[in-house]
């Protein structure tokens, strides 16, 4: 079991937890020894990780936002007037995360260009997968934090990619690692109590 | 050709409408020479050549930035330049130093307390230089598209499209952000950089697939290869803020209880406390650099004894900034007493400050400055009825003056005249009356106005009042 000697696993078995259930979401939040904050979502029933999500603070100061790596992000409920005029046009390329059980997946929305544009390379040096374009319309260097944490290295071989209804999709087939270490965290989750008072949602319906 | 020429029109309209002219808009600096020993007529300013001299070493000790919690008090007669001074002093600092201006009455408000004010006041004026991780935004424009939504006064859109050696994107604009591209006139084929948090552009230079194009650039266009990779990259970016706008990012409340309250109003002490410390940490550390600016308050003699002894101590504090006042009143009642004192300021305060003196201007400068301020309004004038002006501005004051300068190219405008002529400065000087000629008005028809206690000493009733 060699995960559980690593940076990333000892952290999270070290940060303080807590956790919610709501319906058939778990939902935990992770306070780092470092003053980090995560947030975790499961799917209780398949118990796939939904969303993943961290606080990021300025330097500044302030409340920060919530920088979202897997899953859809979260809207923002109060938008400020402050930010910037200046945001990609809706028809413009959208990237999200959506894992599965056995895959790491990317999904890149109005992307029309057919799947012999793309090419989809690792690039272990940086750590990430490129993804460029033939017609130089796109282009993209993809994290993947999950293999970053447990010391893997991409593997050309591991890397699918479908085009379909204008969206691009890459899959990673993750490791044998990375699922023996999320069936194991799992497991040690189920030892964080949920807090029973949920804080009512005001539901106005 | 003709579309570009129909671009460049609408460009510098909306210039125009940006920058108004103000009473001072035609001040750009102090008018020192690099010795710091002030030329006769620059940069807009004329004549008071010891306050300039002395504003000049005033500038010298602001930039060293060593040392804190000064007063400076610019005492004269109404329209000798005072406000001119210090904003010349701001333009002299340059857009980095945080240079704050205020009126004596601006603290007087029901939402805060007037040390409140003060201290937001005192603290807008320092700013701190840190290095922060920042979104950028950095490529080749391929196309700046500006148009207006349909219908009258529809807010304006703006699309832009950027490149880099690998990708395209379009981005939508708001009408900040058009304003401030139309500012920097950017243009297809230079190569920009846009900070996303603060909307700021940087324009790095021309792309080299633009060399060709040579008669289309200025002579000192500098070319640049167009950036590889992604459009958007995190990088370190120095920005300036000020203390307050740290206050405010951690006082501010969020979730949807912001929609109820307001972001000004009072900042918590232990906010402040907790800001400096960070502040001094981060200055330790060598992430940060302070920057003391200054504080202009104008009209001075309008703060009462509480802001009085409240800035004496202020100015103790070591993240004090340089303070500026400026009055034009002479020994008078301290606002909040029944003392009187030079300038309406407590003794104490004053023995705290350098004051600097300005004098009321010759008949040679007062025609300079009118001859600025004409030119300033765009406005053409004969000779003598400049000489005419001037005689004016001797008789009853320079602001009035200077009033008669625009309404009086209006009526030459009117007649059809592109040179405002000495009949032109006679009619306006009947239409509108100085203060002066006013008060006789008044003096003579006194019992025929309303509500007359026929005392006709009003500047007495004045003095009670206040």
């Amino acid at each position: 079991m060699s995960y559980k000697n690593l940076i990333w696993y000892k952290s999270l078995l070290s940060a303080e937890k807590s956790c919610l259930k709501d319906d058939k979401i778990k939902k935990v939040h992770y306070k780092f020894e470092d003053g980090r904050e995560m947030v975790e979502e499961y799917n209780v029933d398949t118990q796939v990780l939904l969303r993943r999500a961290w606080k990021v603070r300025g330097k500044l100061g302030g409340e920060g936002k919530w920088h979202v790596e897997v899953g859809d992000p979260i809207p923002d409920a109060t938008p400020s007037n402050d930010v910037a005029d200046i945001i990609e046009s809706k028809d413009q390329p959208v990237l999200s995360r959506r894992n599965t059980r056995i895959n790491l997946e990317w999904r890149i929305r109005n992307l029309p260009y057919p799947i012999e544009t793309y090419s989809i390379k690792v690039d272990n040096e940086n750590k990430c997968i490129v993804i460029s374009t033939t017609n130089k319309k796109y282009y993209k260097k993809l994290e993947v934090p999950e293999l970053e944490r447990i010391n893997l290295s991409l593997e050309q071989t591991n890397v699918q990619a479908s085009h379909n209804f204008n969206t691009l999709i890459i899959t990673y087939k993750k490791p044998q690692k990375l699922l023996d270490m999320e069936k194991e965290w799992y497991e040690e989750l189920k030892k964080v109590k949920p807090i029973k008072d949920i804080p009512s949602d005001c539901k106005t319906q | 050709m003709a579309s570009i020429a129909a671009a460049q029109v609408q460009e510098v309209r909306s210039i125009t409408r940006i920058e108004r002219i103000g009473a001072h808009s035609h001040i750009r600096g102090l008018g020192l020479d690099d010795s710091l020993e002030p030329r006769a007529v620059s940069q807009g300013m004329v004549g008071q050549k010891m306050a300039r001299k002395a504003a000049g070493v005033v500038l010298q000790m602001i930039r060293e930035g060593k040392i804190a919690g000064r007063a400076v008090l610019l005492a004269g007669q109404p329209g000798t330049g005072k406000t001119a001074i210090a904003m010349g002093l701001a333009q002299a600092l340059g857009p980095d130093t945080p240079f704050t201006s205020m009126a004596g009455s601006e603290i007087y408000s029901l939402e805060m307390s007037k040390t409140e004010a003060l201290t937001q006041a005192i603290r807008k004026s320092i700013g701190i230089r840190i290095k922060e991780e920042s979104e950028i935004i950095e490529g080749e424009v391929v196309e700046v598209v500006i148009e207006r939504a349909a219908g009258t006064g529809g807010a304006r859109v703006g699309r832009l499209t950027l490149k880099t050696t690998d990708m395209e994107t379009n981005y939508d604009m708001g009408t900040k952000m058009i304003d401030s591209l139309l500012k920097e006139k950017v243009q297809a084929g230079d190569v920009i950089t846009i900070d996303k948090a603060t909307g700021k552009i940087n324009k790095l230079g021309r792309s080299f697939a633009r060399a060709r194009d040579y008669d289309a650039t200025g002579q000192q266009a500098r070319f640049v290869q167009c950036p590889e990779g992604e459009l958007q990259k995190r990088k370190e970016v120095v920005h300036t803020v000020t203390l307050h706008e740290v206050d405010v990012i951690n006082s501010r409340t969020h979730g949807f209880l912001a929609l109820f309250s307001g972001d000004t109003g009072e900042i918590k002490s232990e906010i402040r406390e907790q800001i400096n410390s960070k502040v001094a940490e981060w200055r330790e550390e060598g992430k940060a650099e302070m920057i003391p600016g200054v504080l202009f308050v104008d009209e001075a003699h309008m703060l009462d004894i509480e802001c009085f002894s409240f800035l004496n101590r202020a100015l103790e504090s070591e993240t004090a900034p340089i303070v500026i006042m400026a009055t034009n009143r002479g020994i008078t009642r301290i606002r909040g007493t029944n003392y009187k004192s030079p300038h309406g300021i407590p003794l104490d305060l004053l023995d705290r400050m350098i004051i600097v003196p300005t004098s009321p201007y010759s008949h040679q400068e007062l025609k300079e400055i009118l001859n600025i301020r004409c030119e300033e309004e765009d406005c053409q004038m004969s000779a003598d009825a400049l000489t005419v002006l001037t005689r004016v501005a001797t008789e009853t004051s320079l602001r009035y003056a200077i009033q008669l300068i625009t309404t009086a190219s209006l009526v030459a405008k009117r007649r059809k005249a592109s040179e405002v002529s000495m009949e032109d400065v006679k009619k306006v000087y009947s239409l509108f009356l100085d203060e002066h000629r006013s008060e006789q008005f008044l003096k003579e028809y006194q019992d025929e106005f309303m509500f007359d206690d026929g005392a006709g000493d009003a500047p007495q009733l004045m003095e009670v009042t206040q």
